[in-house]
């Protein structure tokens, strides 16, 4: 188990559990669904914020608020 | 209920983000709609109509949200909006064939509230690019409510749904008893299950989403951490570029088109107070409102494309580390730029910045950032310090100043938005979760309409306090204590015939008199020993009092300031400017401490009424138009002292 804050570009894995509520709604209603895949597509030149994908939904977000989504990474 | 009420439809237009709703809904209505504002909140309401077999159908359409759950101002309208929706209203909620279990998240919340629904499926066209299927009669089925697929792109399908509209009919099914859910992240998971046996049934996706895959290869250049800044760069100086080297011929036609109005009312109305307050009041002040108009509606071409095609996302990423720094967000990016044309549609574009602090912050400084009315102000006295043929190597230098003084007010506005960091206190959470859409070609039809609506904010916000101004301002220049006008016109009367001078010479010398001695002379000449240490005198005095309506009414007062003493009107102001004295020194009045003094003087001085009024209106407090109005004109100030006692 690790945050996703912690990924590499191009590395993936499942959403476990997101911190904060207020966050865990928003990116569900934005697509981001728990127990589906997530992806960190991209890291920002300045190493934040990032964007990550889930299936074809696809958004930025900083590295304090991907440090609450805990994901088990894929292998 | 009367026969025409029987007739009138209402709908309500919903959907996620980037679904083509706005397309759609310029599709159903045509011209035939019209932006106002939600009452007592800032967002626009864009409201039309359309007939169909008898029926009168009136839609709004409501900004685009995620869910009913409403994170930004905007989608608290469109959360008010759907639950106060009476029996008779249709929501017709907009999904995006291509992302259709999100989409849907929305559509279950409003079909549970037991509104009437009709589902429209947009991007059918990117379905078949995709090889993927669905199979609507199924889903229709399935829902209990009309499925409509169309292509709002180019209006496939729009009269099934207005069909829809009129003929409407469901038995809509229940997804999730909110009673029995612990809390919103359960009830939305519940729902997302519902959602998948639903999707599973009727859509197959056995093809590969292309434009996904196309987007990710145009990412890794425009992204790219070195590419990335560097193209934004380029794209940057085409468009300044372009804006000043395309709209300076449109803007000269609609200066000489005011010109001829101005002499044609002139001519036909009876002169007289109405004739003058109509030609150097009203014409004046709408001149100065539509000259902005080609630099501004190029600059929102420019701004609504990078945004139309998905650009202006990838800007706000890489930025947003940067202008974090100084309490900013990266969609600050957007207003920031959009402040060089007007900050008065800069400012209105604040709002999709979610937090307040950083949405003050960049309401705050960005009137410090030049606009489009500097402008005329900055290459006259620019003209004053560097006479045209000073080139140095292969810049040139007026250019070199001019950019320079952009540079001035950007860094500036930082500077600001770094103090304002400290100062604001706010629990409030930062954050920046926002869609990245994926790349596409922009729709010209939309572009357009963007176009028309910014450029129409500007006309009537600004442009009625600006003409408004004009008048009072016309007033205070035109009128003096009582006999104190008439006393000129006996002098000048004398010296006409003593020295055999033409109409029109004597006409200059009463007008530069009268005006010294009106009630705009008389402030001029009051805040005359507060300016002196900025090296100005009095008659930039009343320059700085006029201009305060907007920045470019100082090269129209100069004019008439400096008409005095030009026999044959053959020097432009600039000429009349340069050889200005000092009465008592005998030296240049415009001596490169004065000129750089009253350019800086410009550049940070919060000379826009317009702007203020904008800034009132967002923030819903007289206390930040004033904050606003007070540290500008400290800062100018100061500058402006300095710069002159290091030059002089």
């Amino acid at each position: 188990m690790t945050t996703l804050d912690q990924l590499k570009e191009n590395e993936s894995g499942t959403i476990c559990h997101i911190g904060d509520e207020h966050l865990a709604l928003q990116l569900l209603t934005m697509g981001f669904i728990l127990g589906e895949e997530i992806r960190v597509e991209r890291i920002a030149p300045l190493h934040d914020p990032m964007i990550i994908t889930s299936g074809v939904n696809c958004l930025s977000i900083r590295k304090t608020d991907a440090k609450l989504i805990e994901i088990k990474k894929a292998s | 209920m009367s026969v025409d009420d029987k007739n009138q439809l209402n709908v309500l237009l919903v959907g996620n983000p980037n679904t083509g709703k706005s397309t759609l809904f310029n599709s159903l209505t045509g011209l035939n709609q019209k932006v106002g504002n939600f009452p007592g909140v800032t967002v626009d309401k864009k409201s039309g109509t359309f007939k169909f077999e008898g029926y009168t159908v009136n839609i709004v359409d409501l900004p685009g949200t995620y869910s009913l759950a409403p994170n930004s101002e905007d989608e608290k309208v469109t959360n008010k909006y759907v639950l106060e929706a009476s029996y008779d209203e249709i929501v017709v909620v907009v999904a995006d064939v291509t992302n259709l279990k999100r989409n849907l998240l929305l559509l279950t919340q409003i079909m549970d509230l037991g509104k009437k629904v009709v589902l429209v499926l947009n991007m059918m066209d990117l379905l078949q690019k995709n090889h993927q299927e669905i199979n609507i009669d199924k889903l229709a089925g399935l829902l209990g409510i009309s499925v409509i697929p169309i292509n709002a792109q180019i209006g496939k399908g729009v009269s099934e749904l207005k069909q829809a509209i009129v003929n409407f009919t469901s038995s809509p099914i229940t997804f999730v008893d909110k009673d029995s859910c612990a809390n919103a992240v359960d009830e939305t998971m519940l729902r997302y299950s519902k959602i998948n046996e639903i999707v599973k049934q009727c859509f197959n996706n056995k093809g590969e989403d292309k434009m996904s895959q196309l987007t990710k290869k145009i990412d890794n250049i425009l992204t790219h951490k070195f590419y990335g800044y560097f193209i934004f760069m380029v794209i940057l100086f085409t468009i300044f570029q372009a804006i000043f080297s395309w709209s300076s011929y449109p803007m000269k036609l609609i200066e000489t088109g005011f010109i001829y109005l101005g002499e044609w009312l002139a001519g036909i109305l009876p002169t007289g107070i109405v004739n003058d307050l109509v030609v150097n009041g009203i014409v004046a002040g709408l001149s100065g409102v539509f000259v902005f108009v080609p630099q501004i509606t190029l600059l929102f071409a420019f701004i609504i494309i990078l945004e139309d095609t998905g650009y202006m996302s990838r800007v706000s990423f890489l930025m947003d580390r940067i202008l974090r720094q100084f309490g900013l967000n990266g969609k600050s990016i957007i207003p920031l730029l959009s402040t060089t044309a007007c900050a008065v549609p800069a400012i209105m574009s604040t709002r999709t910045i979610t937090n307040l602090k950083e949405r003050l912050i960049t309401i705050m400084v960005a009137p410090l950032i030049s606009c489009s009315a500097r402008i005329p102000v900055y290459t006259l006295l620019i003209s004053l310090v560097i006479p045209k043929e000073n080139n140095w190597g292969v810049f040139n230098l007026q250019g070199l100043l001019m950019m320079g003084l952009y540079l001035i007010g950007f860094i500036a506005a930082l500077v600001a938005a770094l103090v304002l960091k400290n100062l604001i206190k706010s629990k409030e959470k930062s954050s920046f979760i926002m869609e990245m859409p994926i790349y596409r070609m922009p729709k010209w039809k939309n572009v357009g309409l963007s176009i028309y609506s910014k450029v129409q904010v500007f006309l009537f916000d600004a442009g009625k306090i600006i003409v408004a101004i004009s008048i009072v301002l016309w007033v205070l220049s035109s009128y003096g204590p009582s006999n104190m006008f008439q006393r000129i016109e006996e002098k000048y009367a004398q010296i006409k015939t003593e020295q055999q001078l033409s109409d029109k010479q004597v006409h200059a010398l009463i007008s530069a008199e009268k005006l010294e001695s009106s009630y705009a002379g008389m402030i001029g000449k009051t805040i005359e020993p507060v300016i002196q240490p900025l090296g100005f005198d009095w008659k930039i005095g009343i320059s700085l009092v006029t201009s305060f309506a907007a920045r470019e009414v100082f090269v129209g007062t100069m004019a008439t300031l400096y008409s005095v003493g030009d026999e044959g009107n053959t020097l432009s102001i600039r000429e009349k400017m340069m050889k200005a004295t000092n009465k008592d020194t005998g030296e240049k009045l415009y001596s490169n401490a004065t000129t750089l003094s009253l350019l800086l003087f410009y550049a940070f001085a919060m000379q826009c009424m317009a702007t203020l009024a904008v800034v009132y209106r967002e923030t819903k407090s007289f206390k930040w138009p004033l904050i606003q109005l007070v540290y500008m004109g400290i800062l100018a100030y100061f500058s402006s002292f300095m710069v002159y006692h290091i030059f002089a």
